[in-house]
């Protein structure tokens, strides 16, 4: 377990070095979310509220989306895909540790980095300027925490899920960079999903996106409410565990293909 | 003409290469092909909950993604420097261009040119079709003349910026993220500038002018007249930002430290 | 005529030092600890056309960083350098063209492609001419044994078959001069002779000029008559590798091993010995004067001990370099 720890720290050091990256993160995240405040006004227009969402409540929504999304967004995919081909993995194979665990926790030192040093100072930047609001209950605060750490474990799934498969094909950034697309839409960073058509909504349902944005924004706005919470997080908890079984079976595949191919 | 023959050795050099794997030329084309459904998708997506952004209908914000799909294709395909500073500055990929006798700006562009990306193009004039027949626009000869100069002008700003942005590796060592975050801002160009405040305003026009790269140059061929003299500005902002970018460039090979120091 | 005239080069680099731990990091983000460090030192260097010069320092002396200055890839802090009449920076696209630069770690072939789809885009890049290429590289490539290789692609290949044809690639324009960065790095003994044997070759044929870096100082031995000698960024020797030999190591080293354990009291005292014990029964005497020293000692030692064997051992250059690091002794 230290060893993890160690991991987390030493992604932070590493974080900390590049000055350069700090500066301009919180600047850019600013940007982004102050130019998503605007386009969410304009579509608004004169409007009280759409889909059951205040434009107060769709700015603190639109400003959590991409705080929430410092923390689980992470390139382990692209890390692990340049590992495969320039054949380091082999060597982290015969490391002591687990390979794709040591990942996760790189990936949590840089979330948990990006949240403390690049969303705080951020918030308090986009506060300043515009109306949103970080007054909600301590319960919520809560519920916000836990339902941000299943969407990290979920999006961390899927990014190993992409990053193995690097194994089986010979050149992986094609599937990477859709697989983000993907993500930006269908978790709700972009849009609530909500705002979808029905039959879209009820797609999505069956998929695990939703589980790294939507749950986390829509708890924070409370736009979920008493049950609807707990039913949130279940389905996040649901995913975080079905997602297991198809990173233990590729991985598994990936290593004997690593035996023969010896790399 | 010697860059041009140089760059049709490289581009049938490229070609050959990729036909070799073709699954992932496919791959890629079908990911690009995804990323301009999602856009689209939003755009649709929000004017179901709407009728007009600022002023600008559903189909004039379509036209103007449209008309944006053209120069990014074409700086997509030609300026793929986003991970200049891994790929040529840690790891001294740097110092084997500087062997060579052909400008260094130049030789990145064509080691890292993916056609592929131009179908985007092909997207983008489709879209831009789709949207002008609802909107029942015409338009005369010369037009495309402009079309084509503003499509040159606006992949010409984009090259700039990221070029820009990549000579920060002369300057900094260390890795940035700036790049991926950039592709966020550049994003916003695409929605009627109107919507914003000052500030966003000035910057997307005059910063990191990406407005030059969708809604200025695009509202000529939705005929509001009230951003005309932006429009016609567009060719002038993109020498002006490759130029600065060039100037740049070349100041900071100066800078290099090359690998391992 | 001077192919290369470096007057005063120096090179600094500018680095930080960061802080132990995690406050000391965050402390790093306001304020950073400069450092400058001169990785080049104020060196002065000639080369006449058709010379085969060794470039020799440890890891870090400057090598690399000189190499980068010749070549045109690193600006100068300040110094002159001329390299082939021009300014190699100011002057890189012109002035490229007229050398030939292989480093031995780095790949100046396209992975993908196939050996000769990589000289062909180097031949355009080159400019070169039909007939230039077929008449010159013809012969290099029957030289270097690459024919077979040619329509493999780099990522096929093994470490010596790459090698040579990235020494190929590099010939493609016929450069008067080449820059070769351990060029030897990894390879086995065949190799390698190959390589020197080719090297040997087009030095005699086209007059080209050679500055060769390497860690295997045999190439050295095989190839230069001339040594520069670099440490912390300065040049300590630069002369002929002979007067190397001759003056870093004086005289003879002669390993005596005996059938017992011998003290220090029972070999003779001369002046011009020093004796070494390598272990309990073996003694190295160095000697410091002319040849007769040699047997006037062999016969000193055995007429009281018994001798169970005797070698006189000539010095390689891979000693008298270590020694010249590990002493610290300048020569000129």
């Amino acid at each position: 377990m230290s060893m993890y720890l160690e991991m987390i720290r030493v992604r932070f050091l590493m974080m900390l070095a590049y000055r350069t990256n700090y500066y301009s993160g919180i600047l850019i995240y600013s940007i982004n979310i102050g130019a998503y405040y605007f386009l969410w006004s304009a579509i608004y227009g004169g409007k009280e509220e759409i889909q059951g969402l205040s434009v107060a409540q769709m700015t603190t929504y639109v400003a959590v989306a991409w705080m929430a999304r410092a923390f689980y967004y992470n390139n382990i995919d692209r890390e692990i895909a340049a590992e495969i081909k320039d054949g380091k993995v082999a060597i982290e194979m015969i490391r002591p540790y687990n390979y794709l665990g040591m990942k996760t926790m790189q990936a949590l030192g840089e979330g948990i980095f990006r949240l403390l040093f690049f969303s705080v100072p951020g918030m308090i930047i986009v506060t300043l300027i515009f109306p949103v609001r970080f007054d909600a209950s301590v319960t919520t605060w809560l519920f916000f925490f836990i339902s941000l750490v299943f969407s990290f474990i979920v999006n961390t799934h899927i990014n190993l899920l992409t990053g193995i498969m690097t194994f089986f094909l010979f050149n992986n950034t094609g599937l990477i960079r859709a697989k983000r697309v993907v993500i930006d839409l269908f978790s709700g960073l972009l849009l609530p999903i909500s705002f979808y058509p029905e039959w879209a909504q009820t797609v999505m349902s069956y998929l695990p996106f939703q589980a790294i944005s939507y749950v986390p924004s829509m708890i924070f706005t409370e736009g979920f409410v008493g049950q609807e919470i707990y039913h949130a997080l279940l389905t996040q908890i649901v995913w975080v565990i079905i997602l297991l079984i198809p990173i233990r079976l590729l991985w598994s595949l990936a290593k004997k293909h690593l035996i023969v191919q010896g790399g | 003409m010697f860059y041009l023959s140089l760059f049709f050795q490289y581009a049938s050099q490229y070609l050959k290469t990729r036909l070799t794997y073709r699954v992932d030329m496919v791959i890629e084309i079908l990911s690009d092909l995804l990323s301009q459904g999602v856009n689209l998708i939003f755009i649709l997506i929000v004017f179901r909950h709407t009728a007009f952004l600022g002023g600008w209908n559903r189909d004039e914000i379509i036209f103007i993604y449209g008309f944006f799909l053209v120069p990014y294709a074409i700086f997509s395909s030609f300026f793929n420097i986003w991970d200049f500073n891994e790929r040529y500055i840690v790891k001294g990929e740097m110092d084997r261009i500087l062997t060579r006798p052909v400008h260094s700006l130049f030789q990145i562009i064509l080691e890292r040119i993916e056609l592929e990306s131009l179908f985007g193009a092909i997207t983008g004039l489709l879209v831009m079709g789709y949207a002008m027949a609802n909107l029942e626009l015409t338009f005369v000869w010369y037009d495309i003349l402009i079309f084509i100069l503003m499509v040159i002008g606006g992949a010409l700003i984009y090259a700039g910026i990221f070029i820009s942005i990549a000579t920060i590796g002369f300057w900094s060592d260390s890795r940035t993220d700036i790049m991926p975050m950039m592709y966020n801002i550049s994003n916003y160009g695409r929605y009627p500038i109107n919507i914003y405040n000052k500030v966003i305003q000035f910057v997307l026009t005059w910063i990191l002018p990406f407005a030059f790269v969708g809604v200025y140059p695009a509202s000529y061929f939705l005929n509001r007249e009230e951003w005309y003299g932006y429009a016609f500005f567009t060719p002038v902002m993109g020498l002006l930002f490759f130029g600065i970018a060039i100037l740049l460039w070349n100041a900071g090979v100066k800078r290099y430290r090359g690998a391992g120091n | 005529m001077n192919v290369i005239e470096v007057q005063n080069l120096r090179k600094e680099f500018n680095s930080y030092t960061s802080r132990p731990g995690l406050a000391g990091a965050f402390r790093d983000l306001f304020t950073r600890n400069y450092k400058i460090h001169a990785a080049v030192d104020n060196i002065s260097l000639t080369v006449k056309q058709g010379e085969m010069v060794g470039y020799i320092g440890e890891n870090g002396a400057g090598k690399s960083t000189t190499i980068k200055m010749l070549t045109g890839i690193l600006t100068p802090t300040s110094g002159s350098i001329m390299v082939n009449g021009m300014n190699p920076h100011k002057q890189r696209e012109e002035f490229v063209r007229t050398i030939g630069v292989v480093f031995g770690q780095r790949s100046q072939l396209w992975w993908d492609i196939a050996v000769q789809e990589s000289f062909r885009l180097l031949k355009k890049v080159y400019r070169v001419s039909d007939e230039d290429y077929n008449h010159h590289m013809g012969h290099v490539i029957e030289t270097l044994e690459i024919g077979p290789l040619l329509d493999k692609p780099v990522r096929k290949l093994s470490l010596g078959q790459r090698m040579r044809c990235e020494l190929a690639a590099a010939l493609v324009h016929n450069p008067p001069l080449l820059f070769l960065d351990e060029p030897t790095i990894g390879l086995d003994v065949l190799v390698k002779l190959k390589i020197r044997k080719f090297l040997q070759e087009i030095n005699e044929q086209y007059k080209t000029t050679i500055l060769l870096t390497t860690h295997d100082l045999t190439d050295i031995e095989a190839l230069c008559e001339r040594v520069v000698l670099l440490d912390e960024g300065k040049i300590i020797y630069d002369g002929r590798l002979d007067q190397l030999q001759e003056h870093a190591v004086e005289g003879k080293q002669i390993e005596f091993e005996f059938l017992s354990e011998v003290s220090r009291s029972s070999l003779p005292r001369v002046e011009n010995i020093q004796w070494e014990q390598k272990d309990a029964t073996t003694w190295l005497g160095y000697i410091n004067g002319d040849e007769q020293m040699v047997s006037r000692l062999i016969s000193d030692v055995v007429q009281k001990n018994p001798i169970k064997n005797v070698r006189i051992n000539e010095v390689s250059t891979e000693e008298i370099v270590r020694k010249i690091y590990e002493e610290g002794m300048a020569l000129t």
